[in-house]
């Protein structure tokens, strides 16, 4: 699981490639990142990140009932999100290999 | 009051739009319905999940982290210590700010946080521990700092004199740093006749009439409106940018997105 002040970073862009892949809900979107070993993920921590996506645009949401208990609110990928996602992959990319080479051991490197 | 009618409460207090805020708190409450929680369970206590949303709201998600050139180190605490008699105020305080940084402190009442400034000030003395500091440092008391029975222009005077300016340009620095807070000083009014915001603004003035390299204000936004609390943390970040140091003491969560470092104090124990 990550450390959380890397997950604070990353979250946002977590949630995105998440609704890219599909339309999900809160508890589902929690469940998606602990289930890929990412974070278990405060519920103070996602909503107020989710309710950021859908205040800026990024992702839109609806609501849908559910076969038990209460509504559930659905976010979708907005083309706005779409281009966050790939601009913030690029970043995520680089920063990735750039850790990389500092971390591979010296003899590895050459 | 139920959870929800706190949180609405206390998100309308913290200047969140009475429609949002209702939208928010039902979005919470679903939110809670949804992971089969109870949201005191979920969010914790309803003015702290308040005050965090709306630091959270208020940060873009596409913003790039913000890498300043890090001037200078202007202030830095090592292993700071402070007893009151044999209670231990706090201990192993260390904190370092640079040009161009704003560190903020915070922690609940009494956990020493206008005692720490004081020590970062050079008026109090601490226990333990290493202080280091630029020459040039404005300190803005919470209250206090201004003799009631004198004009700002005579406040400008004095405090110029004691840095070596003289009063002409004293005066004239006070009123154009009074400016950016949106005040104009009456020429006869004397202080005792300000308000309390007001007379905060004479003292953040003064804290910084001598241009100094590094800025300790002690919650220094009590009594404003919320139109001067903006001015002020606009006037914050650009002494930041300006490549001063400043330091805040603070109880305001919200204020914490745009800080480099949060110095805990109530984390400390």
């Amino acid at each position: 699981m990550m450390p959380k002040p890397w997950l604070h970073g990353f979250l946002d862009l977590c949630l995105l490639a998440m609704l890219r892949e599909r339309a999900d809900y809160g508890y589902g979107l929690a469940q998606r990142l602990a289930a890929a070993g990412v974070a278990d993920v405060p519920g103070g921590t996602l909503y107020p990140a989710l309710l950021r996506l859908e205040e800026q645009g990024l992702a839109v949401p609806s609501w849908a009932p559910s076969e038990s208990g209460p509504r559930r609110k659905y976010y979708e990928i907005t083309p706005a999100g779409l281009s966050v996602l790939a601009e913030q992959s690029a970043q995520w990319a680089r920063f990735r290999s750039g850790v990389d080479i500092l971390l591979a051991p010296v003899g590895e490197a050459q | 009051m139920s959870w929800p009618e706190r949180f609405l409460a206390e998100l309308v207090r913290l200047g969140v739009q009475q429609a949002r805020a209702r939208r928010l708190t039902e979005d919470t409450a679903a939110q809670a319905a949804e992971q089969a929680c109870d949201p005191g369970g979920l969010f914790g206590p309803p003015h702290l999940y308040a005050r965090h949303l709306v630091a959270e709201l208020a940060a873009p998600v596409a913003a790039p982290p913000r890498f300043t050139q890090a001037g200078p180190v202007l202030l830095n605490l090592t292993g700071v210590g402070k007893r009151y008699r044999r209670r231990t105020v706090f201990d192993n305080v260390d904190l370092t700010v640079r040009g161009g940084e704003v560190a903020a402190v915070v922690g609940a009442n009494g956990c020493g946080k206008s005692t720490l400034l004081r020590i970062c000030a050079g008026l109090t003395r601490p226990d333990a521990g290493q202080v280091r500091r630029t020459r040039r440092v404005g300190y803005v008391p919470q209250d206090g700092g201004t003799a009631g029975w004198l004009t700002a222009d005579e406040h400008f005077t004095l405090f110029g004199a004691a840095a070596g300016v003289v009063p002409r340009r004293a005066r004239s620095t006070g009123a154009h740093l009074a400016a950016r807070l949106a005040w104009r000083p009456e020429p006869a009014q004397r202080a005792q006749q300000l308000s309390g915001g007001t007379r905060q603004k004479l003292n953040l003035v003064l804290g910084e009439l001598h241009a100094p390299d590094l800025l300790l204000l002690d919650e220094p936004y009590q009594g404003f409106d919320q139109g001067t609390y903006v001015d002020f943390w606009r006037q914050v970040h650009s002494w930041r940018d300006a490549g001063r140091a400043v330091v805040v003491v603070t109880h305001l969560l919200h204020d914490l997105s745009t800080v480099d470092h949060v110095l805990d104090l109530g984390e400390q124990r």
